[in-house]
């Protein structure tokens, strides 16, 4: 009978909360199919009715009067709702006669109306706390009697019952993402059962012979803990690391991500601000780089070879050695002795040109290291100003090892 | 300047680089500002002291932030350096705008590579640098200036590049000489 209109998908989804409960609760209340609540827009209209009610005064409203104060709402609508309300008795003639045009509203349904509404914005949460607080209440009163428990325990039970059955379906068998949208009946479960078993020790205490209905509430507790639990373990499982169950999907981020523009995507990270250096060119970094790059021109061909196996290297020229001339010399210096004086020797040479070269033939005989003699300069100094080196510096010519020999023959 | 604004200075250019300001702009204590040739706007740049530039990581040998193709992107760097630089007497800000052909010419000469290839490595390190604020790319007129980061070159690192231009990169003078001139009459 009412229209559903062709809502956007997502403003649906913000509504189905509120119609979720709406239907539960007004479930009982409708008759006929016709008149069940559909669309959450409805109990908008019922809401204008009511308050267009409010302000009418004690002489209530014609169909028509109320069609006009809902004008925000087509009339064909306002209409058909009065209907239903009148139908339902929330909304009744000032006078039982058929030709009666003005109506009275009861207040009922639109306390039921401020109730639904919390229940919508809430999850009803808040209303099972206020109900557990004013059965414990009735419980601890002086003049309640065993009756009374037993009727607390036993609605509690039920609550309870029905609350662990919706989430253990839930949970048995449903996509993770219908119960991330119930996720409201797990909140604030842990008071809900510590005011239970308040209200539940009260009880036992008070009437020890109630035993049953409260094993029955305590099942019915222990049932709904463990449907928390299961409800919440598979949760965890879907959102990973994260305990904020309200987190977007992530095929909602994934389609944020492919259809948001440039902007909004930006926009996210407007809080932040990055540390971000740049990176850093020294100027002997870019000298060496280019050093580095610089070309090397083509690359060289190894020089031909001929093809007959290497022979290894020619052999050189023939070492120049003047050994033997050089001991020869020695030999003519030393003649018989063993070791000579230098200034001796330069005597014998007579002049300094060939003092000279027999010097220059001594060092380079010390100098050759095939050879065994040796030129030791000493700290003596012969000076005469008359003579042609005026003046020559001790030192000693000699065979090396000859003393050693030598001494080994006079010892011997 | 109190504190808090200039923090806020200091972590935005390092976190978006050189900020381009109006001229009138207030200096924030610690920051260059290099005014655009146009003497419009322009760049606040920070400015760390001697012992406090990224340099110091190379003296520690630590690991300095890595850059894609390093050395390839500071060819490039040396090349614009090259052909934007023309009068080495003056501070390198703000230099004067050189076509790409020109620096491709002076890029190639220093690597000696195929001329695609050539061209987008070029390409990529002009972008490279363009995104950290040591060059200003056009990439509509395909134009190069050298960015405001390259203020922070000391005057002794000066020399070095001097050394650079008129050495190290002097093969490429040769080629690159026709364009300079157009180059200079294009800026005036």
């Amino acid at each position: 009978m009412t229209e559903t209109p062709e809502l956007p998908l997502a403003e649906a989804v913000g509504e189905a909360a509120v119609l979720r409960v709406y239907q539960q609760v007004f479930a009982v209340l409708a008759r006929e199919a016709g008149a069940m609540i559909a669309d959450p827009a409805l109990v908008d209209v019922d809401e204008a009715i009511l308050g267009a009610f409010a302000d009418a005064g004690t002489e209530g409203l014609a169909i028509e009067q109320a069609v006009l104060a809902c004008r925000q709402f087509r009339p064909g609508l306002v209409q058909r709702r009065f209907e239903v309300l009148r139908e339902y008795g929330a909304i009744s003639r000032l006078v039982d006669r058929p030709s009666e045009r003005f109506h009275r509203a009861a207040f009922a349904p639109y306390v039921m109306l401020l109730f639904l509404r919390r229940m919508a914005a809430q999850g009803g949460q808040s209303e099972l706390h206020q109900l557990l607080a004013m059965e414990h209440l009735s419980v601890k009163a002086e003049n309640a009697t065993a009756a009374d428990g037993v009727a607390s325990a036993h609605r509690l039970t039920k609550v309870f019952r029905l609350l662990a059955n919706e989430l253990g379906i839930l949970v048995a068998g449903s996509p993770v993402e219908t119960l991330r949208d119930n996720a409201q009946l797990l909140w604030g479960n842990r008071e809900l059962i510590s005011q239970t078993e308040e209200v539940h020790a009260t009880v036992l205490k008070k009437w020890p012979e109630l035993g049953r209905d409260c094993a029955a509430l305590r099942i019915a507790l222990a049932a709904y803990g463990d449907a928390v639990e299961s409800a919440a373990s598979r949760l965890l499982e879907q959102v990973g690391a994260t305990r904020a169950l309200g987190l977007l999907p992530p095929e909602a981020w994934l389609s944020f991500a492919r259809s948001a523009d440039e902007e909004k995507l930006a926009a996210v990270l407007d809080q932040f601000v990055f540390d971000a250096p740049a990176p850093w060119f020294s100027p002997q970094a870019l000298m060496e780089a280019v050093e580095s790059g610089r070309p090397v021109g083509p690359p060289r061909m190894a020089p031909p070879r001929t093809d007959v196996t290497d022979t290894g290297p020619e052999t050189g020229g023939e070492m120049v050695d003047d050994a033997e001339d050089l001991r020869a010399l020695a030999e003519l210096i030393l003649g018989e002795r063993n070791e000579v004086r230098i200034p001796e020797i330069l005597n014998e040479a007579g002049d300094w040109l060939a003092g000279r070269r027999v010097l220059a033939t001594v060092t380079s005989i010390h100098q050759h290291p095939a050879l065994g003699y040796e030129l030791i300069w000493e700290d003596g100094l012969r000076i005469e100003p008359g003579a042609s080196p005026s003046w020559v510096s001790d030192g000693i010519f000699r065979r090396l090892g000859i003393s050693r020999d030598d001494d080994h023959s006079g010892a011997g | 300047m109190t504190e808090q604004p200039l923090a806020l200075w200091w972590a935005k250019a390092r976190s978006a680089g050189p900020l381009p300001v109006a001229l009138g702009t207030a200096v924030p204590t610690g920051m260059l500002r290099l005014a655009e040739p146009d003497a419009a706007t322009a760049w606040l740049l920070p400015v760390l002291p001697d012992g406090a530039t990224p340099s110091v990581l190379d003296e520690l040998g630590l690991p300095s932030l890595a850059v894609e193709h390093p050395n390839d992107t500071a060819r490039v760097l040396a090349a614009c350096v090259r052909c934007c630089w023309l009068d080495q007497a003056r501070p390198l800000w703000p230099g004067s705008a050189a076509q790409l052909d020109e620096v491709a010419t002076v890029f190639g000469a220093t690597t000696g590579r195929e001329p695609m290839a050539l061209n987008r490595a070029l390409l990529g390190a002009i972008r490279r640098l363009a995104g950290a604020g040591w060059l200003l790319w056009d990439e509509a007129t395909r134009r190069v200036r050298l960015g405001p980061r390259v203020a922070t070159w000391s005057p002794a690192e000066l020399s070095t590049l001097r050394e650079l231009c008129r050495w190290a990169l002097a093969g490429a003078r040769s080629a690159g000489a026709g364009n300079d001139h157009v180059s200079e009459e294009g800026q005036r």
